[in-house]
């Protein structure tokens, strides 16, 4: 019981800790690197700018139909948002049940939380399938790509099981995982949310100022 | 060759003792020079979700081959990277693929990706969910194996040129010049008017027009048609004498050195003239070149205006300027963005607009603006000639993109993307021609003849070379091709002696003596190459101007490496009868004022 508390507190804490140091060293040395400027004036229409390319840039993920990418692959888009929302939810629940526990009690939140991080679980497997099963996706994936995906995914199934906060080792498992995966974070591709806004913002503002963001909507073939 | 299992065990060996080759210890200690914060971002970033693998014209010409895929070729720099400076490929480079160069083998097989497999057309970047942009690491890749010499031989030709002539075809200065006197004589005789020049050097302008060699030497016709357009507009303009070439091969080969010294000869020109404006003719790397990247290549805050052609010649249009008739471009044409004028530059409006000003019957192609696939000509690879198989494969994309719009013309405003098309319909045998807004431009002008109506005061005009009594052997395997010839220069007054080969072609210009000989490069038996080098060392046919009329642009590069005169003209094919006039008579017209 109280390596359970411990688990569930303390070691969170720490692990929480550790990942923030990390997180700020990591930062540090990105800054650290000068960024490139446009020395140049800006083309494209004028509707076009700077920060429209920028916003436009962070919100693409939000519009499956910006790129041809997402919008050809529609099932892999939806995939990658509700695994996205399973992880969101499942970080939520190593704050709730120490520090909220009572909302557990609301059983639609629990049903809820339950069902979408179980449908990250079953979308966590077939990424696994579809890592292993694809040629191109094996050519470019490291042993990193691939513990980090199982990682998850089992990761999932404990924190599915441990939403009710019945404690026990299944929750202690959960605990246990979350500790180490915060650790783990910032050595493994899992960091790259940390790089998401600033791989967003420097690529949106250089399109936003050459005009060519926001992208103009592309007529499909007639027939 | 070394036994495959004893290379890599020399280089396990190499690895342990952290040995290396000059040269790949060289790149090590330039790679983190070249690095900031957006590059390392787009190599820290990737997160290998493959939605990257379906946008490259390599993947899709290529199926089931995984080395084409965007995010494979990205690693092969990104391991790199990590073996270097990201800590968790420092401690444990297995666990993300992280490995360094040792060999220059390594930085071989690392020229194959960064140049072969790869145009940098940044179609993979504006698909990636994470703001990956592989492309601009690409070329900071090249950059570094340009630095220790490593790149297709093609690519050292062309920037030795750009370094050491000023532009990266090799065209002196006094053939320059000497061809924008012809075309300019042309022009005051076609428009009857002493101002309907071409100006050099004239200060204070309005206007500096700068182009891209391609047009000196094998394109003249889009020089001669923006100058039509300058004078209908009467601006006040002028093409300089030094800094013309707004192409940039620094931007292929990845020298930031190259590129700000190319560019910064071009803005040089423009201030000396004076000039409040610096127009770029249609080329979408020189554009992007001079427009976008320059300034920062050149460490150099302009002050004065940079615009694409495209944008001036559609100013006029709307401002009534000058005056076009849209039904004299009768055909049905579509348009091609250039990458680097649509992706790197946001420039696909402007095109659209003045192209449906300028015809009647335009298609559009599916993707378009900045989802068009690349040429696949682009990044240099037109001067790569060990990759033209390959690039001609992955041309299958954009061949079945153009088939689609059943377009008879496709209008593209880049030179590079001219050459390349010409190769994928010539290579996918497609029933279409490449032009450019230029050219139609000028062909629907309604032309103002303002010329003085003064015949009293005769202005001196040299009549254009007739070619009635000259002697033209011409020489092509393809026999179409011979009939054709024959018919174009025989109705405008040539005698015509024909050889499908280049024996036959040797045997005959000993024998008669010609005025003028065209060939063709690639024949079955003696290549045009090896004909072209055996007259040119002849003595007796040493002097006879040749015409170069081929539909390989790729061995263009060849017949200028060979140590003897380079040939007076060259066409690209197809080529149609005015531009085979064009082409005769300026190289008859050369050789007659020297
Ligand atoms: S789409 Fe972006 S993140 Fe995904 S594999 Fe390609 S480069 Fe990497
Ligand atoms: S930049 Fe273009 S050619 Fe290169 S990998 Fe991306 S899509 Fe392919
Ligand atoms: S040649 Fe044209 S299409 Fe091809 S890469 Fe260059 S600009 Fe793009």
């Amino acid at each position: 019981m109280d390596f359970q508390h411990f688990a569930e507190h303390r070691l969170q804490e720490i692990a929480l800790l550790i990942m923030a140091i990390v997180y700020i060293l990591r930062l540090r040395w990105l800054l650290k690197f000068k960024a490139g400027k446009e020395r140049q004036p800006k083309t494209g229409l004028p509707g076009t700018t700077m920060k429209k390319g920028i916003l436009y840039s962070w919100a693409n993920i939000f519009m499956p139909w910006a790129m041809e990418s997402t919008r050809a692959r529609f099932f892999i888009y939806l995939q990658f948002a509700f695994f996205h929302v399973g992880v969101t939810l499942a970080i939520l629940l190593s704050f709730l049940i120490p520090y909220a526990p009572g909302l557990l009690e609301i059983s639609v939140l629990v049903i809820a939380f339950q069902i979408f991080i179980g449908l990250a679980c079953v979308i966590g497997i077939l990424r696994i399938l579809r890592r292993i099963s694809n040629k191109y996706m094996r050519a470019i994936s490291t042993p990193d790509d691939y513990f980090s995906l199982i990682l998850l995914t089992v990761w999932f199934f404990f924190a599915t099981l441990s939403v009710p906060n019945n404690g026990g080792t299944i929750q202690l498992i959960y605990f246990l995982l979350t500790a180490f995966f915060l650790i783990y974070v910032p050595f493994s591709k899992i960091s790259h949310y940390l790089y998401y806004p600033f791989t967003r913002y420097y690529f949106g503002k250089t399109m936003g100022y050459r005009g060519t963001y926001p992208l103009k909507h592309i007529t499909p073939p007639q027939s | 060759m070394i036994y495959p299992g004893l290379q890599d065990r020399m280089v396990k060996n190499m690895a342990k003792n952290n040995e290396r080759s000059h040269k790949a210890q060289v790149v090590l200690e330039r790679f983190e020079k070249k690095l900031n914060r957006q590059i390392v971002g787009s190599l820290v970033a990737c997160v290998h979700c493959g939605n990257c693998t379906d946008c490259c014209h390599y993947v899709l010409a290529n199926p089931g081959d995984t080395t084409f895929a965007p995010a494979y070729k990205a690693d092969q720099i990104r391991k790199i990277f990590k073996r270097h400076f990201d800590w968790t490929g420092r401690v444990l480079p297995w666990w993300v693929k992280a490995k360094s160069v040792y060999t220059d083998e390594d930085l071989e097989n690392l020229k194959d990706i960064v140049f072969g497999k790869c145009t940098n057309c940044r179609r993979c970047s504006i698909n990636c969910p994470m703001g990956v942009d592989y492309a601009t690491f690409n070329r900071m890749a090249r950059g570094l194996l340009v630095s220790v010499g490593i790149m297709p031989e093609g690519v050292a030709v062309v920037s030795k040129d750009q370094w050491e002539i000023g532009n990266q075809m090799g065209v002196l200065k006094e053939d320059y010049i000497e061809t924008l006197e012809w075309l300019s004589e042309e022009l005051e005789m076609e428009m009857n008017d002493p101002e309907a020049v071409i100006p050099i050097d004239k200060e204070d302008v309005d206007i500096v027009y700068t182009i891209n060699p391609r047009e000196i030497k094998y394109d003249p016709r889009t020089i001669s048609d923006a100058a039509r357009i300058f004078y209908q507009a009467r601006e006040s303009w002028t093409m300089p004498s030094d800094g013309w070439d707004m192409t940039n091969f620094g931007l292929f080969s990845g020298d930031d050195d190259l590129g700000g010294a190319v560019a910064g000869r071009v803005y040089e020109a423009t201030r000396k003239l004076r000039g409040k404006k610096l127009v770029m003719s249609e080329c979408g790397h020189g554009y992007r070149s001079t427009r976008c990247e320059g300034p920062n290549w050149a460490k150099d805050d302009i002050d004065f205006e940079m615009e694409s052609s495209v944008i001036t010649m559609l100013d006029y249009v709307k401002s009534g300027r000058i005056k076009i008739d849209k039904s004299k471009n009768d055909s049905s044409y579509t348009f091609h963005d250039s990458c680097n004028n649509a992706r790197s530059c946001g420039l696909f409006d402007e095109p659209r607009e003045l192209l449906q000003l300028a015809v009647d019957d335009f298609r559009e192609m599916y993707p378009n603006r900045a989802e068009n696939y690349c040429c696949t000509g682009g990044g240099g690879a037109m001067s790569m000639s060990e990759y033209s198989a390959r690039r001609l494969k992955s041309a299958k994309v954009k061949a079945d993109q153009l088939k689609a719009t059943g377009a008879k013309y496709v209008v593209t405003s880049c030179h590079n993307c001219v050459d390349g098309l010409t190769d994928v319909i010539k290579h996918y045998k497609l029933d279409m021609q490449v032009t450019q807004l230029v050219n139609l431009v000028a062909n629907a002008l309604v032309e103002e003849r303002r010329g003085i109506p003064v015949p009293e005061i005769p202005v001196e005009v040299k009549p254009a070379v007739s070619l009635s009594g000259k002697k033209i052997l011409v020489t092509d395997d393809e026999p179409d091709f011979l009939t054709f010839l024959t018919a174009v220069l025989e109705d405008n007054g040539a005698s015509v002696l024909t050889a499908s080969n280049g024996d036959e072609a040797i045997r005959l210009a000993l024998a008669e003596k010609p005025d003028l000989i065209t060939l063709d490069l690639s024949m079955p038996g003696k290549s045009g190459i090896e004909t072209f080098e055996i007259l040119r060392k002849d003595d007796d046919t040493t002097s006879i101007p040749v015409c170069i009329i081929t539909g390989k642009p790729e061995m263009r590069r060849l017949i200028y490496e060979r140590a003897v005169i380079p040939p007076e003209g060259y066409v690209d094919k197809p080529v149609d009868e005015e531009g085979i006039l064009v082409n005769v008579r300026k190289t008859l017209e050369l050789v007659h004022k020297k």
